[in-house]
């Protein structure tokens, strides 16, 4: 009969071993990206195009980006909607302030068909009127439906203060977009970020070197041919906000601040750091706040980057009654970490939680080349995760205290309440 | 093809091994026969609020979680009307931790009365975060008791009311332990690189000590055949007009379920299929509308639901709806058709047998709707469907006097 008290052996990741996408350069500035060991028949690829939503106003990237489908001058929407769902199709179309992306999920019997057709639809978008219309329609609905949820609210006006600096990055959707929108506009930017604006293509799948070349020869005529510029200096403003609405019976917390990307010296300590106050269920914030409070359903905090710099939030939706209370805690978990040494017991526990989690992110095709993408935006590779495995190995108490003296000061934070 | 063995304890514990030889990772997937309805009709949500404390602490460990994500893992559990299930996720080399853990739990409970009352207080959250504070949140909690009078399946899994959950006592939740948690009542898949010998040495191990117990019978009520068209009208602030159609469908282990599943995807999974295309972009009645099944083991549930556009009413979209299901249920659809539904089914079904964690829930799964191995069968039953076997399943289940329709009507903000 085993002795439950205690504790099997364990042991700790020390290595990560690494597979390499094969790299094709298509442009000076563009690459694809090959992943080609898939022990199964999945595949997936992804366009990524310079037409992100901080490039224009009134709602124009978006738009573009939900249209790219809805008709040439040859096929209707649902014409194509039907080619991709006959061969098996999952496609998926996405907007961030810096980049749209197009992914198709498939078998990879069916990538080039399903490239061909994604090429003509993009190629030859024309941007039916009465599409236009009845996405504008759709999306006003969904923007109403949106306004009635706290954590949307919380939302869009911590994006607003969080990227105070760059009105562009801190856009939000507003009624009037919906009203109508020039064609005109829609056609230009399609023309000048689609057509012209391919940054980066990325095929995951068990595929043959003639497939890509023909994936290549398909995309390769809209290349972006200048390098992108994204800005570096974001600043957030350290305030206050609340938005009131009716009846809610939970308040949404939004607390964030700028930070820095991957490549700042104090980026990995900072990972731990994050990771010990709300990156885990046994994290400081979700401990005291859900498993002592009862305040919550939960609260994490969030780790976010641009190309040029990044961001750290802390969200969670809490009972009315206890907003102030909630941010009191949360400011008191800030100050514990900036007085106190994170007991030895605890960091151990966060070190090898976070291996384990490395671990995992690398484990398999499409999450390897996630990992890979996620460095290879700010220039780096592989040996990041390395470098991210020493940092995590060697932390020391004093260093997370002197890291939560630098970055987690109240009032550098912006604090955003819906409720 | 996904392999595995079989193995039960003396106790009853059934046991599934399932070799990955590709991944550094390890999957421990148990799946307790006991779900929400199971539960009385005045303790509702209590199934799962119970597995909001099997996180609270065993009765040789004070802690679930840190020892797991000292290991590396981490872990989650869900609940359905049907089942609870729990997993961990964890570096293969610490598999060990994972099953002293779940052993442990399933030993006994520390029942603490602190876990308690703070999982009360965090399901409250839920509750209200999920169903009460988001636009349309509720509707699952008004469609279910119009479309079942008499089966449990009328609650939703996180209860009737906040009050259930609050009522919640100490001695509830060790009987609902008592009754439901044992291993004979318990599915268990280890999944990795491994041998099979060395899990069936750790398994025993850890679990093999464990009381049996005895499965408990189920004796619910069968909900009685259902003769006529029920509908009902809420009143939300709401932006938006939206509607819920529910037609009673097959049991999960009824062949006829596959029928019904392909039934609803041809009506109304991708923006190719027939009430998107007629409804939406023909006859521009709504600005969204899907089709779903519930795939409860019961006899469960077909969804159509959506929301109006502006200016369109009820009665339009009515009428346009069952114009388009009675064709279907007159027609037999074209083969293309039908190869496009297989095609999509095929291709999904590749996608979530990639990931480990789903290869050992879904094996986990089917073990309990009678074999494993369903989970390497059930392409070829899609295979083997025709369409005039899709208009005659149509024909049964999309009549109206077999649907519930809840409709929720937009009104304005009282001030």
């Amino acid at each position: 009969m085993p002795d439950r008290k205690i504790e099997p052996p364990l042991h700790v990741m020390d290595s990560l071993s690494f597979v390499n996408p094969h790299i094709y350069d298509i442009a000076p500035n563009v690459r694809l990206y090959f992943m080609q060991d898939v022990p199964n028949e999945t595949a997936r690829f992804d366009l990524y195009f310079d037409a992100g939503s901080a490039k224009l106003d009134e709602g124009v990237p978006a738009f573009v980006n939900g249209l790219l489908f809805s008709g040439t001058d040859q096929k209707s929407a649902t014409e194509i909607n039907n080619e991709i769902d006959a061969l098996g199709g999952f496609l998926e179309t996405g907007i961030s302030s810096e980049n749209a992306v197009v992914s198709m999920y498939c078998l990879r019997e069916n990538v080039l068909p399903l490239m061909h057709i994604v090429h003509d639809c993009i190629e030859n978008a024309a941007f039916p009127e009465h599409e236009v219309e009845e996405l504008l329609r759709d999306r006003q609905q969904k923007y109403r439906v949106n306004l009635e949820k706290v954590s949307i609210l919380a939302q869009r006006a911590f994006q607003q203060r969080l990227f105070h600096s760059h009105p562009e990055y801190g856009r939000v959707s507003r009624e009037e977009w919906f009203s109508g929108v020039s064609r005109t506009e829609l056609k230009r930017f399609h023309r000048d970020n689609y057509l012209g604006g391919l940054t980066k293509v990325v095929v995951v799948g068990n595929l043959m070197q003639d497939e890509i070349d023909e994936i290549i020869d398909a995309v390769g005529n809209w290349v972006k041919e200048a390098p992108c510029h994204f800005p570096g200096d974001l600043q957030n403003l350290a305030d206050r906000f609340h938005i009131e609405k009716k009846g809610a019976l939970q308040t949404a917390v939004r607390i964030g601040r700028m930070l820095f990307d991957k490549r700042h010296p104090d980026y990995l300590d900072f990972l731990v750091l994050h990771t010990l106050l709300g990156d885990y269920f046994g994290s400081r914030l979700m401990s005291n706040i859900r498993e002592d409070k009862g305040y919550t359903y939960g609260i994490g905090s969030m780790v976010a980057e641009f190309h040029e710099t990044g961001y750290f939030m802390i969200a969670t939706e809490v009972r009315k009654e206890v907003t102030e209370d909630t941010l009191k805690e949360i400011r008191v978990e800030f100050e514990r970490l900036q007085q106190e040494p994170v007991p030895e017991e605890e960091l151990k526990l966060v070190q090898n939680y976070m291996l384990g989690q490395l671990l995992k992110s690398a484990d398999g095709p499409y999450h390897m080349i996630d990992i890979f993408l996620s460095a290879e935006m700010q220039g780096l590779d592989f040996e990041f995760y390395n470098e991210a495995i020493r940092h995590i190995r060697e932390i020391t108490p004093q260093r997370i205290m002197e890291l939560a003296r630098q970055y987690l000061n109240w009032d550098d934070y912006t604090v955003v309440t819906a409720g | 093809m996904i392999h595995f063995e079989r193995f039960v304890l003396d106790n009853g514990l059934t046991v599934l091994f399932h070799k990955d030889p590709t991944t550094p990772m390890a999957v421990v997937n148990t799946l307790y026969d006991v779900g929400a309805r199971d539960e009385s009709p005045d303790k509702t949500g209590f199934a799962h609020l119970f597995e909001h404390l099997m996180f609270g602490g065993s009765v040789n460990i004070a802690d679930f979680d840190a020892p797991l994500q000292r290991a590396g893992g981490e872990s989650n559990a869900f609940t359905s009307n049907d089942i609870t299930n729990y997993y961990e996720v964890l570096p293969a080399y610490n598999l060990e931790t994972a099953l002293w853990l779940e052993s442990d739990r399933m030993l006994s409970l520390a029942f603490t009365e602190k876990s308690l009352e703070v999982q009360r207080n965090v399901v409250i959250e839920e509750f209200k975060q999920r169903y009460l504070n988001q636009p349309y949140g509720d509707v699952w909690l008004e469609l279910r008791p119009l479309a079942y009078e008499v089966h449990p399946y009328r609650w939703a899994t996180i209860g009737k009311e906040i009050r259930h959950i609050e009522e919640a006592r100490m001695e509830d939740v060790r009987n609902f332990f008592k009754k439901f948690y044992t291993p004979s009542n318990a599915i268990m898949c280890v999944a990795g690189n491994f041998e099979a010998e060395e899990v069936k040495t750790l398994v025993e191990k850890w679990f093999g000590e464990i009381p049996g117990g005895i499965k408990p019978p189920r004796m619910l009520n069968s909900e009685p055949a259902q003769e006529s068209f029920r509908e009902k009208t809420i009143e939300r602030e709401v932006p938006a007009n939206a509607f819920y159609y529910a037609f009673k469908m097959p049991e999960r282990r009824n062949p006829e379920y596959y029928l019904a599943d392909l039934v609803s995807d041809a009506l109304g999974r991708e923006k190719s299929s027939r009430l998107y295309v007629k409804l939406k972009k023909e006859q521009k009645l709504v600005t969204d509308i899907h089709a779903y099944v519930t795939g409860s083991l019961d006899e469960g549930l077909l969804i159509i639901s959506g929301k109006l556009a502006d200016g369109v009413s009820f009665e339009a979209l009515d009428e346009a709806l069952f114009n388009e299901l009675d064709y279907f249920r007159t027609h037999a659809m074209e083969e293309q058709e039908l190869e496009k539904l297989r095609v999509k089914i095929r291709t999904s079904k590749e996608f979530q047998d990639q990931g480990l964690l789903n290869r050992a829930m879904n094996l986990c799964f089917f073990e309990l709707l009678g074999d494993a191995n369903g989970i390497n069968m059930e392409a070829a039953f899609y295979q083997k469907i025709t369409p005039e076997m899709l208009r005659l399943c149509a024909d049964q289940v999309l009549k109206r006097t077999n649907c519930s329709l809840l409709k929720v009507k937009s009104v304005t903000h009282a001030g």
